[in-house]
């Protein structure tokens, strides 16, 4: 239900969600690896996938949308009861996590095959490819690979478990091969992965409102700084960074933070010929989800002025269970911002950043 | 405004819900201490559909400023709803949102007559 007004605006606006997770099995995953893999996901005595124990939903309180998310018609049925025009899918999995380079190596391309063969090519679904950095140079062949693929429009890198942090040249390869396949980065934080590059907290919090509160931007803002500090959009001028799941309200924070610190410290980032807000407002992209919810309306209009109808995006996370309806924030879109930039943040932003193909 | 009726009360043990819907919105029918009460099947915070969420307690907590102990007791059994798009909590008996407050689910008359539950909206 939405009142009349809202649902008419709605109907007339095409809505581009630039965060949809598709829900992959173990067993599903499994027949798209080789052995000694796949006998390790489906036969092994030890868990593939490691939990961090934290009850997510509160004993059930928060229901499960995502065990059943996991074919085509699922998104197809999100579509209709969302009202969402295009929605960007990717696998969820981050690969960081895993400490075996080869088995890392692996789940990539596998997750790359399920979502060709599930979802892309015989949908006009559009997708980001998994990419697992433990090994750059193996990560640049598999964007070779997928990334001239019409429906393939960026790529997903977690920032959860990432050694070194993702700036580090190690990682150039991947950052030129993505640029070489003009296809923006996205990167994706998590929350269940807390544990992996947060283990003091994660054991020393008690429960799961200080590690929701801190997981995602956490990982979000030690990866901007490390990629801003390293230089990458210096070292690739035709690149562009998408970041999802962590809010919007850290990144005017850390922008002008490191605006400051730059001009303190120029000479050891000498790469970097232009203020890191220059290269945000530039070259950045922010998804919405999970907009903050500040007790005074007016605040929230003020962060997404900071952030401009050029760099934010919609997204929902659906189908996981801290996913946003298009109403969070297009309650602020429609009342204190115009048509224009209501148009832009919802669709126009994201065909540009995924250069989505189609008439703007 | 006009009058529905929704359910027979023997259709309903304490504790039972019912989902109908009156005029093209979704009304949720609660039994709890033997009165029944009904709520718009729409949570305030994203729209999700609310009464459709698990039945269930909450946490309580108070600190002993003396002892530096927290104490944590779980309450209101069966009495509070929990949305199930993103947990918000709802007090069953007043409609009252526990997670927002000022914020409620909007509410509707009931009465019964005859042995039949009836709705005013
Ligand atoms: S819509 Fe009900 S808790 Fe979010």
């Amino acid at each position: 239900m939405m009142s009349q007004t809202a649902a008419h605006a709605l109907a007339e606006t095409t809505v581009v969600d630039t965060d949809v997770h598709i829900t992959v099995e173990e067993e599903m995953i499994a027949k798209y690896l080789e052995e000694p893999h796949r006998s390790s996901i489906t036969d092994s005595p030890h868990p593939m996938f490691p939990s961090s124990s934290w009850d997510q939903r509160m004993g059930g309180k928060i229901d499960d949308y995502f065990s059943e998310f996991t074919g085509p018609e699922d998104i197809r049925q999100f579509q209709e009861d969302f009202q969402i025009d295009y929605p960007i899918i990717n696998t969820f999995e981050p690969l960081g996590k895993f400490s075996q380079p080869d088995l890392a190596m692996s789940l990539m391309r596998a997750y790359n095959d399920l979502l060709l063969d599930k979802f892309l090519d015989d949908y006009d679904f559009l997708g980001l490819g998994a990419v697992a950095t433990q090994r750059p140079e193996e990560a640049a062949a598999e964007i070779d690979r997928i990334g001239d693929n019409e429906q393939i429009v960026g790529l997903y890198l977690g920032t959860s478990g990432e050694y070194p942090p993702l700036g580090d040249p190690s990682n150039d390869p991947i950052y030129k091969a993505a640029e070489d396949h003009d296809l923006p980065i996205v990167f994706h934080g998590n929350g269940e992965e807390f544990m992996f590059d947060f283990p003091l907290h994660n054991k020393g919090f008690n429960n799961y409102f200080e590690v929701q509160s801190l997981g995602h931007p956490w990982q979000q803002m030690a990866t901007m700084a490390s990629v801003i500090g390293e230089g990458v959009p210096a070292k690739f001028p035709d690149l562009d960074f998408v970041f999802l799941e962590a809010g919007i309200g850290w990144v005017p924070y850390l922008m002008h933070r490191m605006n400051k610190i730059y001009r303190m410290r120029r000479s050891e980032v000498p790469l970097l010929d232009q203020s890191p807000e220059e290269y945000i407002r530039d070259r950045f992209y922010i998804g919405s989800q999970p907009l903050g919810e500040p007790n005074r309306s007016e605040d929230m209009k003020r962060m997404i002025e900071t952030l401009g109808a050029d760099m934010l995006m919609f997204a929902t996370d659906y189908p996981h269970w801290d996913f946003d309806h298009l109403e969070e924030l297009d309650k602020y879109l429609q009342h204190y911002f115009t048509e224009e930039e209501r148009q832009k943040i919802l669709y126009e932003t994201p065909v540009e950043a995924f250069r989505l193909p189609f008439q703007q | 405004m006009s009058e529905h009726t929704v359910a027979t009360v023997s259709e309903l043990e304490d504790g039972d819900r019912k989902l109908i819907e009156i005029e093209g919105r979704e009304i949720a029918l609660f039994r709890l201490d033997g009165e029944f009460r009904a709520y718009t099947n729409w949570c305030i915070h994203q729209g999700g559909p609310a009464c459709e969420g698990s039945i269930t307690g909450t946490s309580d907590a108070e600190f002993d400023r003396d002892e530096l102990q927290t104490e944590l007791q779980w309450s209101k059994e069966g009495e509070v709803l929990n949305c199930p798009w993103h947990g918000w909590e709802y007090d069953i008996p007043t409609g009252d949102c526990l997670s927002k407050e000022g914020a409620k689910l909007p509410s509707h008359p009931v009465r019964v007559e005859d042995g039949d539950v009836v709705v005013s909206l």
